[in-house]
């Protein structure tokens, strides 16, 4: 199956976080070296932050839980795919019931072409079908590129990247579904 | 990653797997345990492989993908088996993500175990039925609150309310007995979205809710110094799954605190007779759907055979002369609208519902007669859980 041409959506400017449709909810940062040593930091850091976003929702263990399903897709993504210095940030911000992941992190060009064709793919129109294909017919090895699909694909997360011009750089824009204060999409 | 793995036989013709923890691999190859386990299961299995997943409570794609290629290797290798995914709703993930698989595939299929899961549930969430419940709490709690410092209730515990209800009890264990911290679990989400209201409007921030099954409960081993669960054991099929849970989460050394109601022993004057078997018809009703109301009289088994020491059992003697009349009248009359659609449910010949009513309406005139008499009798019971087991 081949990549169909589209455009991928424009991701949201800073200017847009300023305005009042969004509420800031948490930032962190750390380095590539830390987070990159163990595995297991994506599944601690996507629980840790999964609960600190939830803290004030009904049901704040089950938000928990799947926020921290989407957030550890996209840590396990960046794992595999950062330069090996630098700085990764994360911005949680909401709109409405919708949360917003920002993470911005060093890359290589290799890791900025990977990002690029996963974006274009999660925004493919007929993404549903690409995802069954894959599933139907699954690679060998790690398709680690999966997971940000399956985000997209069945729990109707949007995904977009901004490219600052001149940096090695980028960062990736989750918006995930709406989620219900009981922890339902 | 912490997962665990159970096979076991459970009839002649499915096998089972269960995973339970979390299952979150950097890539497949450290699957390979799951993905034998699966295999040698789906070889000896005729009819149906039962994948029983109620407790994962977190997969990364990697790990699924390779029960994705499972499937596959079924489809090439054990054509005719049927591979069934069991899943809770409680793991809010799992539903949409194993959707997929069952319609690719369409020898997989999906069973989300609790989504039918007590038989009147219902019929408990309508909004009449509600207030009534919130009238039955005000109810029992006068006669509750006493007992409660006997079975080991003291401020500053961690407490765990299995079954919790409409979260009543929560807001009124923050005056007595003040909890450091207090989470209630309940299967209903418009009475946990009642709870949560009400906590929010008192401004309470030690109070926590959270959708789950008291059957398979996602809370931590050993974490809770008082267990509770009222009024809840009598509505499931087979609450020694629900007992279980309440013991593993219960701290060596804290209590676990039952309420339960004996049917058969609500009575009243004038007219016992009519009353007494009224009831005794109503158990009838509710055994045909599965609860029993009379579960009240094997409290001390259940605390027993759980593997609790220092049982303590008394009664919450509630009668129409130390309870309001009126609040008593609702709550019966309550019980008849169950009965009655209960009865429909369960498909009852007419005279089963009929007993019922004329019983029931008698306990009604007992209790609001002037020169009345009428009881409705609780069993409250505790027991501590050992520091260690023999």
């Amino acid at each position: 199956m081949s990549i169909v041409k589209t455009i991928t959506p424009a991701p949201p400017v800073e200017a847009d976080f300023a305005s009042s449709r969004y509420r800031m909810i948490m930032a962190a940062r750390f380095t590539v070296g830390g987070f990159a040593r163990e595995w297991g930091h994506c599944h601690l850091l996507a629980n840790y932050l999964a609960r600190y976003v939830s803290a004030n929702e009904g049901d704040p263990e089950r938000h928990a839980t799947l926020l921290s399903t989407f957030i550890n897709e996209l840590l396990e993504v960046i794992f595999r795919n950062h330069a090996v210095e630098g700085q990764i940030e994360l911005i949680f911000r909401k709109r409405g019931r919708h949360v917003i992941l920002q993470i911005t992190l060093p890359v290589t060009e290799q890791n900025r072409v990977f990002y690029r064709m996963a974006v274009q793919i999660v925004n493919q129109p007929d993404l549903k079908s690409w995802y069954r294909a894959r599933l139907e017919d699954p690679a060998d090895g790690e398709d680690t590129m999966l997971g940000l699909l399956e985000l997209a694909a069945v729990y109707a997360c949007s995904l977009t990247i901004s490219e600052p011009p001149g940096q090695d750089r980028l960062s990736l824009f989750l918006e995930l579904p709406e989620v219900d204060d009981m922890g339902e999409v | 990653m912490p997962v665990a793995l159970n096979m076991r036989l459970t009839g002649n013709e499915e096998q089972e797997v269960t995973l339970t923890g979390t299952l979150r691999p950097f890539v497949a190859d450290e699957m390979a345990s799951v993905r034998s386990s699966l295999e040698q299961a789906a070889r000896t299995t005729r009819g149906t492989l039962c994948v029983n997943l109620k407790r994962l409570k977190y997969m990364n794609n990697v790990a699924f993908l390779e029960l994705n290629r499972f499937v596959r290797w079924v489809a090439h290798t054990r054509p005719g088996l049927r591979v069934k995914f069991v899943i809770s709703s409680v793991i809010p993930w799992a539903v949409r993500k194993f959707q997929v698989i069952a319609e690719l595939y369409p020898f997989v299929t999906i069973e989300v175990y609790d989504k039918a899961f007590y038989p009147i549930q219902q019929v408990i969430e309508d909004d009449d039925f509600m207030n009534v419940l919130r009238t039955q709490q005000k109810i029992i709690w006068e006669h509750e609150r006493e007992k409660l410092a006997w079975h080991g209730l003291r401020p500053g515990l961690r407490i765990a309310d299995i079954c919790c209800g409409l979260g009543d009890f929560a807001i009124l264990l923050q005056s007595d007995f003040r909890p450091e911290y207090l989470i209630g679990v309940d299967h209903s989400k418009p009475f946990l979205r009642y709870a949560w209201q009400l906590v929010s409007d008192f401004g309470l921030e030690n109070i926590e809710y959270q959708y789950g099954d008291a059957a398979a409960l996602l809370l931590p081993d050993n974490s809770f110094d008082f267990v509770s669960c009222r009024l809840s054991l009598q509505v499931f099929h087979e609450p020694d799954h629900i007992v279980n849970e309440l013991y593993r989460i219960c701290r060596p050394g804290g209590r676990i605190y039952l309420t339960n109601e004996m049917m058969s022993g609500v009575t009243g004057y004038p007219n016992e007779e009519v009353i007494r078997h009224g009831y005794i018809r109503f158990l009838e009703l509710c055994r045909r759907v599965g609860m029993d109301l009379d579960i009240g009289l094997k409290t001390r088994t259940i605390l027993h055979e759980v593997g609790l020491e220092d049982i303590k059992i008394c009664l919450l003697g509630i009668t129409n002369m130390n309870t309001a009349p009126h609040d008593f009248a609702r709550v019966v009359e309550s019980w008849l609208r169950t009965a009655k659609q209960m009865a429909a449910t369960a498909n009852a010949e007419p005279e089963l519902y009929e007993d019922v009513s004329a019983g029931l309406t008698a306990h009604i005139e007992a209790i609001t007669r002037d020169n009345g008499f009428a009881m409705w009798p609780i069993f409250a019971g505790s027991g501590r859980k050992p520091f260690r087991t023999s």
